[in-house]
């Protein structure tokens, strides 16, 4: 036993969250690069500082729209350590838009060339948001007005929602080393093969000369699951110097230019009985997706029965940087109009929104989840929305969310060797999701062995193909592979053994890290590999085939019960606790499965109370394009969260990791309402809002 | 027997192994070269006193010595003045734990101990920590034994992307050292200069609290 063995081992127990304990596959294993990733080891993308490096930045337009009057290239390349200014337009249509780029050795040769470039950009007229275009929706079509005409209440109203940037804690970037022939890119993505796509111009190499390496991915979100502009400005110039190039956007740049969960805009005419029965109405809603993207908002979700609906979605472009998929797109939006004009409808016609959510729910797993989160939140002690009358109010609200179960080509191979070790091998990346964890244990689980005899290779496109971190596709898509490759490797290490024994195959297996013939202990596994393992044993599997053999299918579901205070003199909210009921089919690994979910409701709280991207309206410049003024979460502002994993003996994995930020903004919504008596349709709910409703409330 | 087995664990445990501690001080010595503190100390005064005027040095605008004194070794490099202390840890000293998120003192993730203080490296110049006492996530470790603070961020699972994980074990050591028993509200005030945008904030309030010998915050209590 090795000295690291002593210190940290494998599997630890844990003292809270005992709900979970018991219904998952694995309870207390530590997520395996948790010990690289808590000494500063773990590599990153952003930490590969080749010899001979080059640095490239981007040279940005720096409003929303704009001229380029002059730009001193010459004078830049004059600075000693700059190599070369490229530029390639000269008008900008965003704030942050890419019109060339400048070519260093060294960040403070880059830093100066730039200053010496002195560019001189005219701003023009810019439209910064949705409602530069939409006045308002178009008029409700005749069928709709009949049906609204027949309910005893209507409502009509608009809820919005704001951009939010990804910001990822590692920006978004590359580091090209090319060799010629042959290249890596290392690069901060959420898809290793998606990564190197269309990028055999930029190398002047075919792709099967490209590898990408992810090993470690600082944070991702939906905004990396593509090859970027970043990666190919780094191809390119490597490929013309034959000089490693180092290419990571600042902060700045990256909330500007790497995408974004776009604004919405939903106008709500709907129709209901004042027994809580929704008969149906109109949602027109408008996405505001900068200068490309479509922004949809996911209603009606499905999760309720509202009736007849007619449904329309228009994007709206304007002069801010494209959208991206950013996780679960356009889910939190939809669930956030949802649930608040559940609400609304829900005080209107005095039914607990409890029970009007009992009622209008289309799926018994949600009828018993609502049930389960009002007990442990303690719903009984809500009261009635407006009824308050002190400084510091409290209120209760519910959310809920879905996600399909999207398939993706996966492969995976289980490596044997002869001294007992174990290679699990995907070339999936782990971006903090416990992909990496979740592999080695279903690896170990499958050969019967112990989790510290395997190792896991991942975030390497040499590696068996797999999905991108996207659509919570990796676990529910690879771990089928990776369980149908051990098992292959298992087999295949039997039939040797059972040669060397003169056993029949069949009679053998490996529990807890034995050879078992029936109740008889033939050998530890190490002795058996010693004895039976020539070669390695390479066992393979793909998710076709794994699927079908270990199950698991479904949506994954959840609801979220939030219970905060609101203080009514300074509008401030504080989040105090939030129980996330979450079904997402086989729990493959505890804690990492818990962190998801509380990282998932971390980032709706933030969404719903604090992120904003904020353009100024006369020249289209973000005015918080940095941390320390775009507003996100801070340890002072986490609530208590309690992740429960509803499970009900499901064999399958499902999607875990978008789902459980669905549900959070609109529960908080609706909780703030429960607490001031006047909805805010606008996120983020911020203090200012919160008074100007008190006030117009009052008014 | 399970434990007859050779280890071989996931490669990031072999390269922790390789990277933490003695190794890495060793890796380092050799890039940059090491003399001895006292032969650097003399040679750093003599790059700062520029006269004998008693003026503030001038330093620049060209590259400089600096010796440092990072995780218990003494090293040289050579960067101009204006070079932050995180640039030099992460490229003239392959230091790469400590990471740079935001770049201007918003986030926490470059932070190191200078004599015993927290501070934000990317906000401090390399020639500001010349005489200092600099410990970063590497130096953090004693040789293959982890600090009980990394052992309980493991043991929580306090971290997902583990981007800004190592500004977090800083800051919790600070914290530690200053209020060896905080209570929850103590450890987000203390930890309140460093952002997290996976979410993981809630394990690293229990890995802090398990750290420090209390319980971690248990279902259905309020925190």
């Amino acid at each position: 036993m090795s000295m690291r063995d002593e210190h940290i081992p494998t599997v630890m127990p844990t003292t809270n969250r005992s709900a979970n304990i018991g219904a998952t596959l694995n309870d207390d294993t530590s997520r395996l690069e948790a010990i690289a990733k808590v000494t500063g080891a773990a590599r990153f993308s952003r930490d590969v500082y080749l010899p001979n490096s080059l640095f490239v930045s981007f040279i940005r337009c720096p409003y929303g729209a704009a001229k380029l009057e002059s730009i001193d290239t010459e004078a830049a390349t004059a600075v000693q350590g700059v190599l070369d200014v490229q530029m390639s337009r000269k008008r900008g249509q965003y704030h942050g838009q890419p019109a060339g780029y400048l070519v260093a050795d060294s960040p403070s040769a880059m830093w100066r060339g730039l200053r010496a470039l002195n560019a001189q950009w005219k701003p023009q007229p810019v439209k910064t948001g949705i409602t530069d275009e939409i006045s308002g929706p178009p008029p409700v079509p005749p069928s709709v007005q009949s049906l609204l005409d027949e309910a005893e209440n209507t409502l009509d109203t608009v809820y919005t929602t704001q951009v939010q940037t990804h910001a990822s804690a590692e920006t978004h970037g590359s580091v090209v080393d090319h060799h010629g022939d042959t290249a890596i890119l290392y690069t901060s993505t959420q898809g290793t093969f998606a990564a190197r796509d269309g990028m055999e111009e930029a190398f002047g190499i075919p792709l099967s000369a490209i590898e990408v390496r992810c090993e470690h991915v600082g944070g991702g979100f939906g905004s990396k699951l593509r090859a970027g502009k970043e990666s190919l400005i780094a191809a390119r110039v490597s490929a013309k110097y034959k000089r490693p190039v180092y290419l990571f956007v600042s902060r700045a740049e990256d909330h500007l230019d790497t995408g974004n969960r776009p604004s919405s805009r939903t106008y709500v005419n709907i129709g209901f009985n004042s027994d809580g029965t929704i008969l149906g109405g109109r949602m027109q809603s408008y996405g505001g997706v900068g200068v490309g993207g479509n922004g949809g908002v996911h209603v009606p979700s499905g999760r309720y029965s509202l009736g007849e609906l007619a449904r329309d979605h228009t994007p709206v472009r304007f002069n801010g940087g494209a959208e991206r998929p950013f996780r679960a797109p356009g889910a939190p939006q939809g669930a956030f109009v949802e649930e608040l004009m559940l609400d609304e409808i829900a005080a209107i016609t005095g039914v607990n929104p409890l029970d009007l959510r009992l009622a209008r729910t289309t799926h018994d797993d949600f009828r018993e989840m609502f049930t389960l989160g009002a007990e442990h939140i303690g719903w009984s002690s809500r009261a009635a929305t407006g009824s308050q009358k002190g400084t510091i109010r409290r209120g209760f609200g519910i959310g809920s969310g879905s996600w399909e179960r999207y398939p993706a080509r996966a492969e995976a191979e289980v490596v044997i060797n002869r001294d007992g070790s174990v290679e699990a091998r995907t070339g999936t990346q782990d971006i903090g999701t416990g992909n990496r964890t979740v592999m080695a244990v279903v690896t170990a689980d499958r050969l019967g062995i112990p989790l510290r005899n395997v190792s896991v290779r991942l975030g390497n496109s040499t590696l068996p193909i797999g999905p991108a971190s996207g659509g919570s596709m990796t676990v529910h898509n690879v771990a089928p592979a990776m369980m149908q490759a051990a098992d292959d490797a298992k087999n295949q290490l039997l039939a040797l053994l059972a040669d060397r024994l003169d056993a029949a195959s069949q009679d053998l297996d490996i529990v807890s890290g034995e050879i078992r013939r029936g109740d008889e202990t033939l050998m530890t596994w190490s002795q058996a590999c010693v004895k039976a393992v020539g070669q390695p044993i390479v066992g393979r599997g793909n998710r076709t085939q794994g699927v079908a053999r270990y199950g698991g299918a479904g949506h994954s579901r959840g609801v979220q019960f939030v219970e905060l205070a609101v203080d009514v003199e300074t509008g401030i909210v504080r989040v105090k606790r939030i129980v996330a009921i979450q079904v997402c089919g086989r729990v493959m690994c505890r804690k990492t499965a818990e962190n998801q979910v509380m990282g998932a409701v971390t980032q709706g709280i933030s969404y719903a109370l604090f992120e904003d991207r904020i353009l100024d309206h006369n020249l289209g410049s973000m005015v918080n394009p940095n941390l320390d003024m775009y507003k996100i979460i801070g340890t002072a502002d986490i609530p208590h969260i309690e992740p429960i994993f509803y499970t009900k003996g499901q064999t399958g994995p499902r999607s875990l990791g978008e789902p459980p930020t669905i549900p959070t903004a609109g529960a908080i919504a609706c909780a703030v309402y429960n607490a001031i008596g006047v909805p805010v349709r606008d996120l983020p709910i911020t203090p200012d809002k919160i008074l100007a409703a008190l006030e117009g409330d009052a008014a | 027997m399970p434990d007859e087995h050779p280890d071989s664990s996931c490669d990031d445990q072999k390269r922790t192994d390789a990277a933490v501690g003695a190794l890495s001080r060793r890796r380092f010595m050799q890039t940059v070269g090491l003399s001895s503190a006292a032969a650097l100390a003399d040679r750093a005064r003599a790059a700062a006193v520029a006269d004998d005027t008693g003026a503030p040095p001038i330093l620049g605008p060209g590259a400089v010595d600096i010796a440092l004194h990072v995780n218990g070794a003494t090293v040289k490099v050579k960067a101009e003045p204006a070079t932050t202390l995180l640039e030099v840890l992460r490229m003239h000293l392959g230091l790469t734990g400590s990471k740079e998120i935001c770049g201007r003192g918003a986030c926490g993730g470059c932070s190191v101990l200078v004599d015993g203080k927290l501070v934000y490296s990317c906000m401090m110049l390399a020639v500001d920590a010349i005489s200092a006492k600099i410990t970063t996530i590497e130096g953090l470790a004693e040789g293959d034994a982890l600090d009980p603070i990394q052992e309980s961020f493991i043991r929580h699972d306090a971290l997902q992307c583990g981007y800004c994980t190592p500004g977090f074990v800083m800051a919790s050591t600070a914290l530690l050292g200053e209020n060896p028993r905080p209570s929850l509200d103590e450890i987000k005030a203390g930890l309140s200069g460093n952002s997290c945008r996976c979410g993981s904030h809630s394990n690293i309030f229990n890995a802090v609290l398990d750290a420090s010998g209390q319980a971690p915050i248990h279902d259905g209590e309020g925190a």
